[in-house]
């Protein structure tokens, strides 16, 4: 892994410097089934192109942003700032 | 005989500085500037190594470290390129691979011998049956393998080192154009490097007669324009976002570049005709490297049968070198039926043309030049076959990559050599590929069995896997197998271009030998007090001090001391703290009022458990949160991720490397406190899980009464700087209480006698809290969380394991691992296990099937093949009640 | 003996796709190429063809690191791995080709208390299953690999290692051809270079395939495709568990017999053999994030350097001849994926993470029983993608710290 991740702080950096937790999955509200909570448990798109991925720079400014990711080819498109949806509580 | 000719300024030897190292054996003299095969081929020497399968004497092909044709041990150290390697002074060269020396091998008998039992894949068909001779037919195959041989005693030298760096442009090839295009982009304003594997840049320049004068004014005019000449050096690869590792010297240079420019030029390509591998036989490069580089007379009759101009070339420098040129061939204008070289003791003696034989000791011959794509395919670049003139060349090269000169296919018109010029009838081995000792009759034999692509012939046959990886027989091979099966190359396809274009060694990769370990600020102490470090996670920690169950002792008795630093310390503070700790942890703190702590254990939304530690509020929009030793790190990234998508008001902070911690812990822990504290710490001023800040011997302390280890303990938190002299402190006040410094091991015994479970140990990547026998902790009498719906189905589907104490009937202590076994299934583990000399028995914790979750049931557990008793308890093993604790 | 005296064909070159299959096995490695040879030989199914998008072998079968072992954690991967290498163990004489399977021992050093607890835990769960694997200390690796450096003055000190007598190292592709000959002359059609584009359901039920060389009918497609799983079941909308990421490897210049036991080191992430040729092959860890992309990197060398270096400071001067990847289809709980869908027809091979080719003969066996009789073997039935839904993983976690 030697692609470069364009921070939306720090600019382009070794993604070395960063951690990922993959691709963003939507969160069931309301108290879900046993097979809607394993599925978002454990089921991925895995999309083979460009998918929306978690990025954390940790050996950097240590900020979680959004980023699209061509797997195919390992280019990040374009990363943001997330917009927070704390929902009910 | 010695061949140096007559001295030339621009020589790369300096005759004036002799040096003298040994082959066999047997001094050779060379000079300063000379490699090894250049010293040893002047001093006379034509046979270098022996071949891999046949053991053929084998000569000087390239002269540039591309083939394993000069292949020896140097000062032990096996497969050195002699053609490449710089002289050095005493040096103790060996051939390698041979029974005798390279001269005599007796084990060139299999080259007459064993051809026809041995053609590609027989081991593959041979030594089946019986199955229990497969072993020692193995070794005779593995022995007969493998080329030099490593010292087993060798030990790591030398000092490598790493740079981080990056430029705009970078070029890899310092040949006209490479040097062009550095100077062009320098001129342009950007930062430039070039990278060259020669002493000097200038490539192939330096090979025409012209001498090395062009070649010196561009490099010059590079460095006036501000071009960084790396040379020599050599580039490894090119990989995503850019990155080329350059190799300089004990270096390896991680740079990264906007632009990477290859101008890595082309690779000659050997003719394949029968008796191409004798020794005399070589490429048009290696004939004028020899003359012009170290003013060596390659040889004394010479026939030039090329593809291209490098013939004319090389006709010119043979001439100025004293070599009569006997004969001729340009392939463009005459396309010989048959070329076959013939020769005496592994050695050229003559080369028949269509029939007219000439005689001569040097065959300088060459197909169409392959324009060096590898770079350019590790970037992705296609690469497509040119039929017009039979090679390879790069087609798309993605952004960012550009290629120049002969590595962009710009090679002229050469002609389009025979794929084979052996024709019908030749019995001699014509080889298609030297490392391998892969012939056309190998390649022909295996495409007739199937491996009709090149991917497939490659696993099969070898070809292209050798130490030249292709660079000489990987064109050769898919021409041959082209004109074998009657399809054009784009058919057979192409072998994908991988790192390294040029070997590297481990050394150099893996650069200086260390790991990063953390360490406390009150390490040298601990080693002072005669601690044995061990390693948790990233951090050295002590073990013991001394004897663990005195340790153990200490802390039931009187009072111990423990660094425990390491612990994750992590900062909550903002309006919205009490509302995110409600909503990432299961159990509550919303309610918590300040100056309070709870224990509090993180899951996953998959409901597993991942951490655990203590919350204290020290103020309403404050908590200081600890975690596991090694989950500090992952802790802050749950924290602000889930804080990402939440967006709640609050500063995440971690301070485990600012602060140092240390519990004081046992019946006299808080006599020893109140030598040194400057707050209250009587037990109604200081309850159990209270949080208070004051100065312990001075030093600003934030004081948690949690006890972890199952007595009355006092945890102090305080600046790391401190570290010392706190430790130094509390050792010394504590002894007049007996106060004991304690480790790890101690402190696993103590926790265990509590059935403190240790998330890691006792917990997996499938525990979760309910069945970990912890539902206290869940409260799921309030909002979402992280892991509640996991939770509620862990509740809903009902409880299949329990994580429970156990005691073991049996004196001795068995190794942590053991299976609880039913009916000879393993149904359970044994997670930790520790002689207790307070609970006067062997206990621990172990996963068991919920139904043996009772006080007092019996299960098995299979240690070392053996069934141990074991015995349920559901309580803690000491002070269950916690009245020590608490008291 | 006799055969190398003769040249004859490996498999043929079908040149076109018939119209119809009973089953057709997409993936031409050592899983799709093992299903096809024992539905033909264990269960007389013959009409099968393989469509293989590339060569044979092109993928994980002809890129992985040739080590074959059975000591997992679970006692459901222990059971099924097992039987595996007792296939692997036959498998040379029943195919009548030499698979070079060399059992040299496999070494899987433990350099912490924690390592060492796994270990012993693994040593007790193969036991108890009849597979030799046990807790040895720092001796006893020196006596099975003197070259080892054992001392206790490096960063990671050996505490003692789970050694595995039966495990060792095969020719990968080997097995492969071995397969696709045996299958081609049961009667099975192995096809190169025929890509899947599409494949046809019809009220939840497999009607046919497409391919870049015409369609067929078939009721029956087996998804052997490792890494690729994924863009397969998208086809019938399937949804998988699975992450794809990229495993990689490399080998040095090939030098005398210097080392001859496997040997894994989890806290190094780093594993290493050396070949038949003489070459030492050495691998690490799946990259930590997914893509199907093909290209090596450099950390993973750097990494691996150094941690190889530290195990065997001999290999200081030798050189990286090639690097690779391989594409992995990584499952949640590090355990396989086999059998039925909702989809009815579309059977599953995947979730093999970085472990399948040691379990492609036993793969083939179970794969071929069910699609034989449609009832899944009691070998595979804790393996179906339904535990996921059920929440039920089969947790090879622990010894999966390193990915060989």
């Amino acid at each position: 892994m030697t692609f470069q991740v364009p921070c939306p702080n720090c600019g382009p950096r070794p993604v070395e410097e960063f951690t990922t937790t993959g691709e963003v999955r939507e969160r069931p509200v309301e108290s879900p089934s046993r097979r809607d909570l394993s599925h978002y448990i454990y089921f991925r798109r895995n999309a083979r192109g460009v998918q929306t991925e978690w990025w954390y720079h940790r050996f950097g400014c240590e900020l979680w942003f959004l980023a699209d990711r061509d797997t195919h080819d390992n280019r990040v498109l374009e990363t943001r700032l997330p917009t927070s949806s704390r929902g009910e509580w | 005989m010695v061949s140096r000719l007559r001295a030339r300024e621009d020589e790369r030897i300096d005759r004036g500085r002799p040096v003298t190292f040994t082959f066999d054996g047997t001094a050779v003299r060379g000079f300063e500037g000379d490699t090894f095969g250049s010293a040893m081929y002047a001093e006379g020497r034509r046979v270098f190594s022996r071949s891999f399968k046949y053991h053929r004497p084998r000569g000087l092909v390239c002269c540039a470290g591309q083939c394993a044709n000069c292949m020896a041990t140097v000062d032990g150290r096996p497969n050195v390129r002699l053609c490449v390697e710089p002289i050095r002074e005493g040096a103790d060269v060996n051939g390698q691979n041979v029974l005798g020396s390279v001269d005599r091998d007796f084990l060139s008998a299999v080259d007459r011998f064993a051809g026809p039992f041995t053609p590609p894949g027989f081991y593959y068909k041979t030594f089946i049956r019986p199955r229990r001779l497969w072993p020692l037919y193995e070794k005779l195959l593995r022995n007969a393998a493998g080329l030099g041989k490593l010292n087993p005693e060798a030990t790591r030298e030398g000092r490598f080192e790493k740079e981080h760096r990056s430029v705009d442009v970078l070029v890899v090839g310092g040949g006209s154009e490479g040097l062009q295009a550095a100077i062009e982009a320098a001129q342009a304003g950007s930062s430039v490097a070039l990278v060259d594997d020669g002493p000097e840049p200038g490539g192939a320049l330096l090979l025409t007669e012209s001498g090395d004068e062009p070649a010196r004014a561009l490099a010059n005019k590079a460095r006036e324009v501000g071009v960084e000449l790396l040379c020599p050096a050599r580039a490894v690869g090119v990989y995503e976002g850019n990155l080329v590792p350059i190799e300089y010297d004990n270096v390896l240079i991680r740079m990264r570049a906007t632009e990477i420019v290859v101008a890595a030029g082309v690779v000659e390509q050997p003719l394949v005709f029968p008796g191409n591998d004798l020794v005399g036989v070589m490429l048009p490069g290696a004939a004028s490297r020899l003359v012009r580089f170290w003013s060596i007379k390659p040889g004394e009759r010479a026939v030039v049968i090329t593809a291209d101009d490098s013939g004319a070339r090389a006709v010119e420098t043979l001439k100025a070198a004293g070599v009569r040129v006997a004969a001729t061939v340009d392939l463009r204008a005459t396309m010989p039926e048959t070329i076959v070289a013939s020769g005496k003791k592994g050695r050229v003696t003559g080369v028949s043309i269509d029939g007219d034989s000439v005689r001569c000791d040097l065959v300088v011959a060459s197909g169409s030049p392959q324009p060096a794509h590898a770079l350019l395919s590790h970037a992705g670049a296609r690469v497509d076959y040119d039929a017009g003139r039979g090679v390879f060349v790069p087609v798309e090269v993605p952004d960012g990559i550009r290629a120049v000169g002969g590595a962009a296919g710009d090679v002229g018109q050469p002609g389009l050599p025979r794929p084979s010029f052996g024709g019908s009838g030749s019995k001699a081995k014509e080889f298609v590929c030297i490392c391998e000792d892969q012939t056309t009759k190998d390649l022909r034999y295996a495409h007739a069995e199937g491996y009709d692509s090149i991917e497939l012939s490659k696993r099969y046959t070898t070809v292209t896997m050798g130490p030249c990886q292709g660079r000489l027989c990987h064109l050769n091979s898919v021409r041959l197998y082209a004109e074998t099966s009657g399809t054009d190359e784009s058919l057979i396809g192409t072998t994908t271009a991988r790192p390294p274009w040029s070997p590297v060694s481990l050394e150099v990769l893996a650069g200086r030998p260390h790991e990063p370990a953390r360490r406390t600020s009150m390490h040298d102490r601990h080693k002072k007090l005669g601690a044995t470090m061990m390693w948790t996670g990233e951090w050295r920690r002590p073990y013991a001090y001394g004897d663990p169950a005195a340790e153990v002792r200490g802390v039931h008795e009187a009072v111990g001391i423990i660094d425990v630093s390491t612990l994750g310390k992590i900062l909550v503070s903002g309006r919205d703290a009490a509302t995110f700790l409600e909503r990432i942890y299961p159990n509550r703190f919303g309610d918590m009022a300040s100056g309070r702590i709870r224990y509090g254990v993180l899951t996953s939304d998959a409901g597993r458990i991942t951490d655990d530690g203590t919350i204290a509020r020290l103020a309403d929009d404050t908590f200081y949160v600890t975690t596991t030793s090694t989950g500090a790190g992952a802790v802050v990234e749950w924290f602000e991720w889930w804080n990402a998508i939440w967006g709640y008001e609050l500063d995440v902070v971690n301070v485990t490397g600012s602060l140092a911690a240390i519990n004081v812990a046992g019946p006299d822990a808080r006599a020893l406190m109140e030598r040194l504290v400057d707050i209250p710490v009587d037990a109604d001023s200081f309850r159990y899980l209270d949080a208070r800040q004051g100065h312990v011997a001075g030093v600003p302390s934030l004081l948690l009464r949690i006890g972890f280890v199952g007595e009355l303990g006092y945890e102090i938190h305080f600046p790391s700087v401190q570290g010392e002299f706190l430790l130094d402190a509390l050792v010394t006040e504590g002894a007049d209480f007996g106060a004991v410094p304690f480790g790890l091991e101690s402190q696993r015994v103590l926790r265990l006698e509590k059935a403190h479970i240790l998330v890691g140990q006792d917990t997996d990547s499938e525990s979760n809290l309910l069945e970990a026998s912890m539902p206290w902790i869940l409260k799921l009498d309030k909002g979402d969380f992280v892991g509640r719906w996991s939770a509620e189905q862990v509740k809903a589907r009902g409880l299949e394991t329990r994580l429970v104490g156990f005691r073991l009937k049996t004196d001795d202590l068995p190794v942590e691992g053991g299976q609880i076994v039913g009916d000879g299934q393993p149904v359970g583990r044994i997670t930790s296990v520790r002689r207790s000399e307070a609970a006067d028995a062997i206990i621990g914790l172990a996963w068991v099937p919920a139904d043996k979750a009772v006080e007092g049931a019996s299960f098995e557990a299979r240690v070392d093949g053996e069934l141990i008793p074991a015995e349920v308890t559901l309580e803690p093993f000491y002070d269950p009640d916690g009245e020590r604790l608490r008291s | 003996m006799k055969d190398i005296f003769r040249k004859r064909r490996m498999w043929r070159a079908p040149t076109r796709l018939k119209d119809s299959y009973d089953a057709v096995v997409i993936g031409g490695g050592s899983h799709g190429l093992a299903t096809a040879y024992y539905l033909a030989e264990h269960h007389g199914m013959t009409d099968v063809c393989v469509l293989e998008k590339s060569y044979i072998g092109s993928g994980a079968s002809g890129r992985n690191t040739t080590i074959i072992r059975s000591n997992y954690r679970t006692p459901e991967g222990a059971r099924f791995y097992k039987r595996s290498v007792e296939l692997y163990e036959q498998l040379s004489q029943e195919l009548d080709f030499n698979l070079m399977f060399s059992q040299i021992g496999h070494l899987t050093l433990a350099h912490s208390d924690r390592a060492m607890i796994t270990m012993a835990e693994r040593a007790e769960v193969n036991q108890l299953f009849g597979i030799e694997s046990r807790l040895i200390y720092p001796d006893d690796v020196k006596d099975l690999c003197p070259e080892i450096d054992v001392s206790s003055d490096v960063t990671w000190p050996i505490l003692g290692a789970l050694y595995h007598e039966p495990g060792g190292i095969i020719r990968h592709d080997a097995v492969v051809w071995a397969y696709a000959r045996a299958a081609d002359r049961l009667g099975a059609e192995i096809h190169q270079n025929t890509e899947v584009t599409g494949i046809g359901v019809s009220n939840g039920r497999v009607t046919g395939v497409q391919t870049n060389r015409g369609s067929i009918e078939c009721d029956t497609v087996v998804n052997c495709t490792a890494g690729w799983s994924t863009t397969l079941a998208d086809m019938v909308s399937v949804d998988l568990p699975i992450w794809t990421s990229i495993l990689q490897a490399f080998v040095t210049e090939p030098v005398k017999p210097f080392l001859d036991v496997v040997i894994v080191s989890s806290q190094m992430h780093v594993y290493l053999s050396q070949t038949d040729r003489g070459e030492f092959l050495i691998g690490a860890e799946v990259e930590p994030y997914s893509t199907y992309s093909n290209r090596g990197t450099l950390p993973f060398l750097e990494s691996s350097a150094r941690h190889v270096l530290e195990l065997f400071p001999q290999l200081s001067g030798c050189k990286v001849l090639r690097q690779w990847t391989g594409i992995c289809d990584m499952s949640p709980d590090y355990s396989p994926i086999m059998g039925m869908t909702e989809v009815e027809g579309f059977l599953v091979d995947c979730g093999w993470g970085t472990y399948g080719f040691k379990a492609a003969p036993i793969v083939g066996v179970t794969l071929a029983e069910l699609v034989a009789t449609r009832k899944t073997p009691d070998l595979i039935e804790p393996f179906k993608l339904e535990r996921f839904y059920a929440d039920r993983p089969v947790s090879e976690l622990a010894a999966a710290a390193v990915s060989h």
